[in-house]
């Protein structure tokens, strides 16, 4: 029988630091393991401990995975001292992703906070592979300073996919390298970017990031039930057993993490 | 499946139980001072074994789901099957939150089938109510109902046996002789006995005002910002989880990895929601920062979640919490509190 709870072996290949505390690892699961964007999965520290992530590669890059990690914890911390050769354990992939069948024919409208980007990336690549079949795609994403930009050098590959992807950045506080927005996510959020009727919003980063971000996004006229959320909680089990990630009536790790805004907007302590 | 109904002396039990000894591992229920409590069955001591009385110290779920399960590995020492005997409604009752947890879902838990399916449930009559028991007040009784292989129900020096499934009625096939005839005299008896004790259950109450499930139903959505009442039944709490651990349907865990000498192992380990790291996220962020709301969510998953998700009430009024809450909080006041909206101030107030 499967064991739910246990994990496969993975080899780090490679890993890149995006900023003075976030890496991304590239990992080779002994075994390949897919996913849908969105989804998340387990990284085990074998004999320490285990954390879930979001993988932030193509879902179609087949054995190889990204993962795109804050130092935070006990297991980031010892994560972010591995070098590659090092093997971790991966478990899932669990939830339910984004749904992209709803997303077809329809502008694509995707807010990012620091290290959020991450699976919003994955959410990218997968649009990216079939960018034609989206009306527009863009990109809001804010960082606290130029320094914690993270996949600065892909970016502007990102804005040659095709005409109708727009991507901005935008720094919380400016230096004198910086020649972007200044200010916090929300001003890059200005009405007349999207046809709200045809849309979609997706937001990913802190919590009170999602916070503002949400309230803007229906000020500008977004319904709740196009408002796609990534709800950090403390995701264990990812099979729904465990109960330390309960949202009201759901689980994150089964029925998100990725919720629409209208299905969580009447349950108590979403952000925090 | 029909019913069958046999009797059995207590020799001839004690009797079966040596034969089984062999085969299976077979718990009953000790008495020590004024509890009862599961040990393996020790022809030694038979004059201390317990199988009436009231539900024991250890929930079921401590057989079926125990405090710490390697997961790594499925080497176990001992794995012959377990019989469980003397098992009280109020714990069977808690089998129905358990299962649709472990059993159900996107994925079975292995460990939970593989120990289900390992185990054969011996289920017990209450013959005594005491005062923390209020089973009847959550749609249980105190006698078993579902969830068990075989039922023993005493009478003076003899038990009334009701088969409830295959595997109970493999078991009482192979060991036919211990089993005799019985009367319907034997039926009323227990039928007295089981209408005595449901009545000891309801004295206890009406006479502290417990609420049924009916009365409960919303109530912890309606004052779920009465933080008043939060604060004050948590002000004497130390977080110390022993609720969350002695309850029968509590079924949190968390995954524990460890370096043993042979290895790396993964532990399926119970976790609490009392705790202050329940839901902390490791970048910091808390949703229940304050020991009021990880109470609060103690109450909102029994009574607000598994209603919605499985139309149960998580809690079988075992009466384990109150006992072992070292902070004197008792369920029974803060349900109360909740339905009638007045709660008695904490004394240092």
């Amino acid at each position: 029988m499967i064991n739910p709870y246990a994990y496969t072996e993975a080899e780090i290949l490679k890993i890149v630091d995006e900023t003075q505390n976030i890496k991304t690892f590239t990992v080779k699961p002994r075994s390949e393991i897919g996913f849908r964007a969105g989804q998340f999965m387990d990284l085990t520290m074998p004999g320490i401990g285990e954390a879930p992530f979001t993988p932030s590669s193509n879902h179609n890059t087949g054995e190889r995975l990204d993962f795109t990690i804050m130092r935070a914890g006990r297991v980031t911390k010892l994560l972010h001292d591995a070098k590659p050769g090092d093997v971790v354990g991966v478990r899932g992939p669990y939830g339910l992703g984004y749904p992209l069948g709803d997303f077809k024919s329809r502008e694509v409208f995707i807010v990012g906070g620091g290290v959020g980007l991450a699976p919003l990336r994955a959410l990218l690549y997968a649009l990216f592979n079939e960018v034609n079949d989206y009306k527009k795609i863009i990109l809001k994403y804010g960082a606290r300073t130029s320094k914690d930009i993270v996949y600065k050098n892909e970016v502007d590959s990102w804005r040659q996919k095709a005409a109708h992807v727009d991507i901005e950045v935008g720094v919380d506080v400016g230096d004198e390298t910086w020649k972007g927005n200044v200010g916090l996510v929300t001003t890059l959020l200005k009405p007349g970017l999207v046809d709200v009727n045809n849309a979609v919003a997706i937001v990913c980063g802190p919590p009170i990031m999602m916070k503002f971000v949400t309230f803007k996004l229906l000020d500008i006229g977004f319904k709740p039930n196009t408002i796609y959320l990534s709800m950090e909680k403390n995701m264990s089990c990812g099979v729904g057993k465990c109960g330390h990630c309960r949202v009201g009536p759901y689980y994150a790790c089964k029925d998100g993490p990725v919720f629409t805004y209208d299905k969580i907007k009447d349950l108590q302590n979403i952000w925090d | 499946m029909e019913k069958k109904i046999y009797k059995i002396t207590k020799k001839d039990l004690y009797d079966l139980f040596v034969r089984l000894s062999s085969q299976y591992r077979v718990f009953v229920p000790y008495a020590k001072g004024d509890r009862l409590h599961f040990a393996r069955f020790d022809p030694e001591k038979e004059e201390s074994i317990e199988l009436g009385g009231i539900r024991q110290s250890q929930p079921i779920k401590s057989f079926i789901n125990p405090s710490r399960e390697k997961i790594s590995d499925a080497s176990r020492k001992d794995t012959r099957p377990l019989i469980l005997a003397g098992v009280k409604g109020c714990d069977l009752a808690s089998l129905t939150l358990q299962d649709f947890v472990f059993l159900k879902g996107d994925v079975e838990d292995p460990l939970y089938a593989g120990n289900r399916n390992n185990t054969v449930i011996i289920g017990n009559d209450c013959t005594h109510a005491k005062e923390t028991c209020f089973c009847v007040a959550m749609e249980g009784a105190p006698y078993p109902q579902k969830h068990f292989d075989i039922n023993l129900s005493p009478i003076n020096d003899y038990f009334v046996v009701e088969v409830a499934s295959a595997k109970g009625e493999r078991l009482i096939e192979s060991f036919k002789m211990f089993f005799k005839g019985y009367t319907a005299t034997d039926l009323n008896m227990r039928q007295a006995n089981r209408e005595k004790v449901t009545r000891e259950v309801r004295y206890f109450i009406d006479k502290r005002g417990t609420q049924n499930t009916a009365q409960i139903k919303g109530a912890v959505k309606r004052n779920y910002n009465l933080t008043a009442l939060w604060q004050d039944f948590a002000s004497t709490c130390v977080e110390c989880g022993a609720c969350n651990l002695v309850c029968p349907t509590c079924h949190c865990f968390l995954l524990f990895d460890d370096k043993m000498p042979d290895g790396n192992k993964r532990f399926r380990v119970w976790d609490a929601c009392l705790y202050n790291t329940f839901a902390r996220v490791a970048g910091g962020a808390n949703p229940r920062k304050h020991l009021y709301e990880r109470l609060r969510n103690r109450f909102e998953k029994k009574f607000d979640f598994f209603p919605q998700v499985l139309d149960y009430f998580a809690c079988t009024g075992c009466g384990r919490c109150i006992e072992a809450c070292p902070g004197d909080i008792d369920l029974r006041e803060v349900l109360k509190g909740l339905v009638l909206g007045k709660w008695n101030k904490p004394p240092n107030d």
